[in-house]
């Protein structure tokens, strides 16, 4: 059968390479490849979709020998949580790219730099074998620090160095734990499914390794107390870096915590489920409010992130706290979903504030007022996304909130108080509408040009499938479900 | 075949090296520097080709004194073209100076001592070892006979001077008890809870300082400095992991009770903390990879720790030292190439794409990120410290490897920035490019197939 994993998986590594070989080329052919690769790899993605997954296994898999010799192999394949999330990454990095076709600071590495990050994320969703999965993680790192210390804003060098070490300290751990996973399995492999289907450690050392894992995911998440290094890289990173790190790279702490701790140490994290639980709640609140206090638009979104994300902490540690399997295909299923909503609906949000910055060159909302007026089209767009992040019915976030919740109320009703959350984002998000797009308008924003068609396009497809996941699920759900309902 | 004839069979790699140098000088006698290049660089080349027929053995000749086995082999092919690798550094540092082919040939005998060392079945081979290895490193340190040289080599020597009379003090210790100083014979320590340690010790401050682990490497900052870049280069490389293999050739023999596991963990905290300590502080660049070459070291001793107690620990320090041969002597060549400073590789980056590329992926290489070559050592350096329950020194290990990566961001960050244009230009230089550029192949290939090295591993095992 075609290798349809992979050639998704190196597509934007070949893209990379060519625009490494054409290094004289012009901007315009660099952002070219770049499209034109990425909206390849979107194919990709689609005809992995429709090849679709097999229910309680991980298909279409590829493997290559890599270190026969310890046990490390070029493992890929996908299930219900990872198919979507790689379809969610390929559309991000098409739209990222469309919306930097107007990048002239040196084209060519920051071509070479996102295709080389959009490889290392399809990776990590993808990859079943743990050392490769260490591999596409970490590289995703490297590419994400350059694109900041780049590109970014007034105080990059220090955010992209922070970012770095911080999520380095981070990532480590899991490479410990792997190991121990490692030694634990027998024969000594790094095959993921094997991991999964018969967890190698028990006891004192599944409960270190799942420490040293749900440290790796709570920065990478990020979970209060580790999620400090968030707002300093998401306020400095480009626009198009924020839209990668919120919505692709936030994605693979929450993934990881489902992929190894919760499937590779199942007995320890249920022992170790009220305390992730506690931590969920804690972020998700502390988020929240944080937000609120923000007046940096770009800030209090990156804060609303830490909520978000907090609930799919709350989701997964919900699961392996249930002893039901349906409430925990419940839980779980939320927890992929939301993933996939706070993908599109804070991709949507940060591209708005860098279009916004883009013609204002600040982001601090006390300089706004009354937008509406002068930008109908992108205030609107904003308004939609804003809705979408608080919780409203009928948009992205809903049905996915709604499950965790619901899960939530079968086995710790107690931990329900993070619904507070949403009471508080619903308040900031209307007071930042408020405070940018209504009121008083100003006359030094007289001038704002609207939307032009390369942002139309950028934003239409995220705020299309922000209604259609929320009126209409299911279509992603299924897909999910398949997995979720037969998770041991 | 008499046992002489076959027992000099085996060492056909290092008989060609000794006659290398031996050609080189007579090269630099017949005033051909050019000829003793060629001789140099031919004379490497078919000693490392004359080396891959040995892998996979395992034996001893000249009565076990000298080690045929995976840990000496593998320190011919990774030393002999890292020797190489320097000696082209030269032809670019140094070339055109009198008593240029001298320098190839002292390269050579250096590296001789350097696979004595690895080799080393026996406690005088040690001290041989110790001793060819460190006098021709002297006078390489020395040759650009300024100050700056002058004094670091002589720091070099006192150094050495000191810690090689302390070790041949405490191997008559070992000599007294077992009657013997054949290393393979250590096991008799058992019941002389005493004497095993005071040997330990001292054998522990002679190769720690040729390895420079700390405290023993207060000497290698000053001498790579005051040495040309391309000694530096090649003194923290070839003697190192010579001294180092020979430091696992000696304790795996040792019997548990010596402590020897807790000692050498100790000074593996010690030595990469202080290391990066110390290079975090640092604004000139040989002096930060000094530093870094220090911590490094420490590194290796999470497998030497390990020996005997997990299957990792062989291709660990086996797969970690060519890592760290191509990853360090890229640094430093891309070092021999924009100078000494830490400005001097500003806008390293951007005007020359290639190397920055490269020299990025030599730093985040000795950090250990993935798929580079220093992951693939340090992967397996720290499964080898987990299997032999040493989780803890791991858990450090990793600690310092973020401490790394602050130390490595400081070349990287300003290779970005823009360019002063009162700046000497970012000129192209044969040689070493040659250098960085191979050295970028090895350090890509041996972190993407460390198979490789692990396949011709396990058959020796």
């Amino acid at each position: 059968m075609f290798p349809l994993v992979s050639t998704t998986l190196f597509l934007p590594l070949l893209g990379a390479l060519i625009i490494l070989a054409l290094r004289r080329s012009s901007a315009s052919v660099v952002h070219g490849i770049g499209i034109l690769t990425s909206a390849l790899t979107l194919a990709g993605a689609v005809w992995m979709w429709l090849r679709g997954v097999e229910p309680g296994v991980f298909s279409q898999l590829e493997q290559i020998d890599w270190m026969p010799a310890i046990g490390a192999s070029y493992r890929v394949g996908v299930d219900g949580i990872s198919l979507p999330l790689v379809l969610l990454t390929a559309l991000l990095f098409l739209l990222t790219f469309i919306f930097s076709a107007n990048v002239r600071e040196r084209p060519h590495a920051y071509g070479v730099l996102m295709l080389l990050l959009e490889s290392a994320a399809i990776g990590t969703f993808t990859a079943l074998d743990a050392l490769l999965f260490y591999v596409f993680f970490e590289v995703s790192l490297v590419s994400m620090y350059f694109l900041i210390a780049g590109w970014g804003h007034e105080d990059r060098q220090r955010a992209a160095l922070m970012f770095f070490l911080y999520t380095l300290l981070g990532s480590l751990p899991l490479l410990l734990a792997i190991l121990g996973l490692y030694l634990g399995s027998d024969p000594h492999s790094f095959d993921m499914r094997a991991w999964i289907a018969d967890p190698p450690l028990s006891g004192t050392a599944a409960l270190l390794a799942l420490l040293a894992m749900l440290f790796t995911f709570a920065v990478k998440t990020p979970v209060f107390p580790v999620h400090t290094w968030l707002p300093a890289a998401h306020v400095q990173a480009p626009a198009a870096g924020s839209v990668i790190l919120a919505g692709v790279m936030l994605k693979f702490g929450t993934y990881g915590l489902i992929r190894f701790a919760l499937q590779m140490t199942p007995e320890a994290f249920r022992q170790a489920g009220v305390a992730v639980l506690v931590f969920g709640v804690i972020s998700a609140l502390y988020g929240a409010f944080v937000a609120l206090a923000q007046s940096d638009l770009k800030r209090l979104i990156a804060y609303t992130s830490v909520n978000h994300m907090g609930y799919i902490v709350v989701g997964v540690a919900i699961a392996a706290l249930a002893t039901d399997a349906e409430v925990r295909a419940v839980a779980l299923d939320g927890s992929v979903l939301q993933m996939i909503s706070h993908g599109l609906v804070t991709g949507a949000l940060f591209f708005l504030v860098g279009m916004l910055q883009a013609r204002a060159h600040t982001r601090d909302m006390a300089r706004f007022g009354g937008l509406l007026k002068f930008v109908p089209v992108l205030g609107w767009c904003f308004v939609l996304a804003a809705f979408a992040s608080l919780g409203l019915p009928g948009l992205a976030h809903f049905p996915a909130e709604f499950q965790i919740f619901l899960a939530t109320l079968r086995i710790e009703p107690v931990a329900l108080v993070v619904v507070l959350g949403i009471a508080v984002t619903a308040g900031l998000y209307l007071r930042a509408i408020a405070q940018v797009f209504l009121g008083e308008p100003r006359d030094e924003w007289l001038a704002m040009p609207d939307l032009n068609l390369r942002e139309v396009l950028t934003l239409a497809p995220l705020l299309v499938l922000i209604v259609v996941l929320g009126v209409a699920p299911a279509w992603v759900l299924e897909v999910i479900h398949l997995t979720t309902t037969t998770l041991k | 075949m008499t046992q002489m004839a076959q027992d000099l069979a085996l060492l056909k790699p290092e008989i060609l090296l000794l006659l290398t140098g031996a050609l080189a000088l007579v090269g630099e006698m017949l005033r051909r520097p050019g000829a003793a290049l060629l001789v140099t660089a031919v004379g490497l080349l078919l000693a490392t080709g004359l080396s891959l027929p040995l892998l996979g053995l395992d034996t001893a000749v000249f009565d076990g004194t000298f080690r045929i086995d995976a840990l000496s082999v593998w320190a011919k092919l990774i030393l002999l073209p890292a020797t190489l690798l320097s000696v082209l550094l030269a032809r670019a540092e140094l070339g055109g100076s009198d008593r240029e082919g001298t320098v190839y040939s002292l390269f050579c005998f250096t590296t001789f001592g350097a696979l004595v060392l690895a080799a080393s079945g026996d406690t005088m081979l040690l001290v041989l070892g110790v001793l060819l290895s460190g006098l021709g490193a002297f006078a390489l340190v020395a040759y650009p006979r300024d100050d700056a040289a002058t004094e670091a080599a002589m720091k070099f020597f006192v150094f050495a001077s000191v810690t090689g009379a302390v070790m041949i003090f405490g191997l008559t210790y070992w000599f007294g008890a077992t009657g013997t100083t054949l290393i393979s014979d250590l096991g008799r320590l058992q019941q002389m809870p005493y004497v095993a340690p005071l040997g330990l010790v001292a054998v522990l401050v002679g190769l720690g300082y040729k390895a420079s682990l700390a405290p023993f490497h207060f000497w290698a900052p000053d001498a790579y400095q005051g040495a040309p870049v391309c000694v530096a280069a090649y003194l923290s490389v070839v003697p190192k992991i010579g001294a180092l293999f020979a430091l696992a050739q000696v304790v795996a023999w040792l019997p548990e009770n010596t402590g020897w596991r807790a000692l050498l963990a100790g000074v593996a905290v010690l030595t990469m903390t202080l290391g990066y300590l110390a290079a975090l502080v640092q604004d000139n660049a040989v002096r930060l990879l000094a530093y870094s070459s220090i911590a490094q070291a420490g590194y290796f001793l999470l497998g030497v720790v390990a020996l005997g107690a997990s299957e990792l620990a062989l291709p660990a320090l086996v797969v970690f030292g060519a890592a760290y041969a191509a990853m360090n002597l890229g640094a430093f060549a891309i070092i021999a190439e924009t100078g000494d400073t830490l400005e001097a590789v500003t806008g390293l980056g951007r005007k020359r794409v290639f190397a920055g590329v490269a020299m990025v992926v030599f730093l985040l290489s000795l950090t250990g990120i993935p798929p580079l070559a220093g992951f693939a050592g340090k992967f397996l350096l720290f499964g080898a410290a987990i299997e032999a329950h040493f989780t803890w020194l791991a858990v450090i290990a990793v600690i310092n490897s973020v401490l790394s990566l602050a130390v490595y961001l400081r070349l990287v960050v300003p290779m970005y920035k823009a360019r002063d244009s009162a700046q000497a230009p970012l000129g192209y230089q044969r040689w070493p490019t040659t250098v960085w550029s191979l050295a970028f192949v090895a350090t890509l290939v041996i972190g993407l197939a460390a198979q490789l090295f692990l396949v011709r591993l396990s058959q020796t095992v």
